[in-house]
């Protein structure tokens, strides 16, 4: 079965574009003008990527997105006006994957919605169990526990997660994480690695505000404490 | 050398202090001249009178007695409470109790007068002191009565006053210049604050204001420069925000442009060959398009004054590295100072991006393509230089080119019309941004071209 994805977007013109462009690269792609509508989609088939743009009538994108991760870790993109506003820092908040300025050319949109499918798919990590203080990971199963009970996190979270696992104590710089992860070069946005560490750190961190295992290093990058 | 007049070189306070002290030096200066006139009048006239009424009692007293005494007993006989020298003229000769208060101590004029019958009196200067005469005939005797009375008591009061009054003149010009400076700094304080406002208004901060005056002669000139400042504003908002809301409004249709153009292009091998030149120019032109809108969008962004550096630490070798290779001309060689190997900046990663990108894009059309980038130390800072191989830049261009939609007298010259004008405006305004400046030099070393240099502050890092 093909990859379905459920695009969001109020301008009737660019969706289609944007749904002609994605069907090039040989996915299904539902459309949606209005958030509410994409709820319902969302409800009725849940697809593998969500293209978000959050500038919508009725109900925004931000609270879309945050209605989406109240029930699935599905690979979220935002789509935004502007990189130069808070915007950005609130869709990652909300629980976007990544984002895209308008306007972006189809290819950057396919390369990105590529490399979260990747991500969504991958677990090559081969290492079985690890262990630092109350936190268990589990990469064979995408599973993280605190002590003891089950800790749920998205898909990029997990990666962030599990890159720094890999080699405790290692401090990775927000390029080494953003190729990794994003797939991006060095241009990509530091504030996707630094939102997704935030986010992973209240559900993974006793007291967010003073973290124990996923700590930064100023003006180095973050670590892993063992 | 010009020369101005003296009002012209000193400033409005310096002016104001100075009328108030030369005006404060006249009046003081009147009025101690006038005080020390009348004083001097007042003590010579009284003292004359005094020494008037002991003289014409002494000549009572020679008049009954001069036939029977000696001369010299006489003279030695009269009260003299003012300290008087009595002479006598007996009809031959003086007589006098001192020679140096003799014949030769009175005046000629005055001898000549009362010689004559006449009684008078003078002053006189003898010796340096000033004294006073009078002479009083006695006609029924044949003889004459004088008498010196020192006025130098007098003459020291005097002075003693004169210096009294001088000082006070000082003490008054200096007032008179402290309170000219203090009304003029009062006078003058809201002009400051005008001032103050004007350069604030200039360099951008477009909702200062001058705080509302109660002073009904300011309340004015506040209130109709806080309408110019308003004007200004809403004026410079309103172009700032058409603009933004024109490139903003162009972003949706073109983004529906750039997407089926791609469509059509993934089919590009399916179309008959006109359709596919066609389709051609388009995916040339589209990406043109969107530069513009999106360069537009950035530099009304500048002008709206919403801009926000997203500053974070890096490194900037790495940086320059990078920009360059993944720009259009990727294999320009970049040349670095081995001592910024490892030097941090705080900067925006994405500006400086752009503003080597549009280097190296300005250096493609204009000046035949970049020859170099290098990255070096300099005095306060570092500098990034593009250099091409191009004409290089004309000097009374070389401020022009970095305004918008300006490309020079000699750029249809340089190469294609294919730049929209606004990639080196948006670099100034990065780089300024960043505190830095940007400016364009002949490449030099006798090699034609010109470099861009952009210099960027480097703050001291913990």
């Amino acid at each position: 079965m093909s990859t379905r994805i459920l695009a969001v977007e109020d301008d009737e013109r660019i969706r289609a574009a944007v749904k002609l462009a994605l069907e090039d690269e040989g996915w299904a792609v539902t459309e949606a003008a209005t958030g509410e509508d994409a709820l319902l989609h969302f409800q009725r088939e849940p697809a593998d990527v969500v293209l978000i743009d959050i500038m919508l009538p009725g109900i925004d994108g931000f609270e879309v997105c945050r209605a989406i991760r109240r029930s699935s870790d599905v690979p979220i993109v935002m789509v935004t006006a502007r990189a130069d506003t808070h915007d950005v820092v609130a869709g990652l908040e909300a629980g976007a994957d990544d984002y895209l300025t308008k306007p972006f050319a189809p290819k950057e949109l396919s390369a990105r919605i590529r490399a979260l499918l990747r991500r969504a798919r991958t677990s090559d990590v081969s290492s079985p169990h690890l262990r630092f203080g109350d936190l268990e990971i589990v990469p064979e199963e995408g599973v993280v526990r605190r002590n003891g009970r089950d800790v749920h996190l998205t898909k990029t979270e997990f990666r962030v997660l599990v890159e720094l696992a890999q080699s405790p104590g290692r401090v990775f710089s927000r390029e080494v994480l953003l190729e990794r992860i994003w797939g991006y070069g060095y241009f990509g946005d530091g504030r996707l690695v630094d939102v997704h560490v935030r986010r992973l750190r209240t559900k993974v961190e006793a007291d967010p505000a003073n973290p124990r295992h996923v700590v930064t290093v100023r003006g180095l990058g973050y670590k892993l404490q063992v | 050398m010009r020369r101005f007049p003296l009002t012209r070189r000193l400033g409005l306070r310096a002016r104001i202090t100075l009328a108030f002290a030369i005006g404060a030096l006249l009046l003081s200066a009147l009025l101690s001249a006038t005080t020390w006139a009348l004083t001097r009048e007042n003590l010579l006239d009284q003292r004359e009178e005094s020494a008037t009424v002991v003289v014409y009692q002494n000549a009572g007293i020679v008049q009954q007695q001069v036939r029977d005494t000696d001369a010299q007993t006489l003279l030695g006989s009269l009260p003299t409470p003012l300290g008087g020298r009595p002479i006598l003229f007996n009809g031959d000769e003086y007589v006098s109790l001192t020679p140096e208060f003799g014949q030769d101590a009175l005046p000629g004029e005055l001898r000549d007068i009362v010689v004559g019958g006449q009684p008078s009196r003078m002053r006189f200067r003898l010796r340096g002191e000033m004294q006073l005469a009078i002479g009083i005939p006695i006609p029924s005797e044949q003889v004459a009565y004088f008498e010196i009375v020192s006025l130098n008591d007098v003459e020291d009061t005097l002075s003693a006053l004169g210096v009294s009054l001088l000082g006070a003149s000082l003490v008054t010009t200096l007032a008179g210049a402290a309170l000219g400076w203090w009304a003029s700094r009062r006078a003058l304080r809201p002009l400051s604050g005008v001032s103050s406002a004007a350069t604030a208004l200039a360099a951008g901060r477009l909702d200062t204001r001058l705080e509302p005056s109660e002073d009904p002669d300011l309340r004015s000139i506040t209130a109709s420069f806080n309408d110019m400042a308003q004007a200004l504003q809403d004026r410079i908002e309103r172009d700032a925000r058409f603009a933004s809301d024109v490139s903003h409004e162009l972003r949706s249709p073109l983004m529906t442009l750039a997407a089926s153009i791609e469509v059509m292009n993934n089919q590009r091998e399916d179309l008959p060959e006109r359709a596919r030149a066609a389709l051609d120019l388009m995916v040339g032109d589209i990406d043109r398009f969107q530069q513009l809108v999106e360069d537009l969008l950035e530099i009304s962004r500048f002008d709206a004054g919403v801009v926000r550096l997203e500053l974070e630490e890096v490194h900037l070798a790495e940086l320059v590295m990078q920009a360059v290779s993944h720009s259009t001309d990727a294999d320009v060689p970049v040349e670095l100072d081995a001592e910024l190997a490892g030097v941090v900046v705080n900067a925006d990663k994405r500006r400086i991006v752009r503003v080597i990108a549009n280097l190296l894009d300005n250096a493609a059309k204009y000046g035949g393509g970049a020859t170099g980038v290098s990255l070096r130390q300099a005095e306060d800072g570092v500098q990034i230089a593009v250099e091409d191989r191009g004409e290089g830049v004309p000097e009374q261009d070389r401020e022009l080119i970095f305004d918008r939609f300006n490309r020079g007298s000699v750029a249809g010259r340089r190469g294609s019309s294919e730049g929209v004008g606004l990639g080196l405006a948006l670099v100034a305004e990065h780089v300024n941004l960043h505190g830095g400046r940007v400016w364009v030099e002949p490449r030099g070393n006798g090699q034609a071209g010109a470099r861009f240099v952009v210099q960027l502050p480097v703050e001291e890092q913990e």
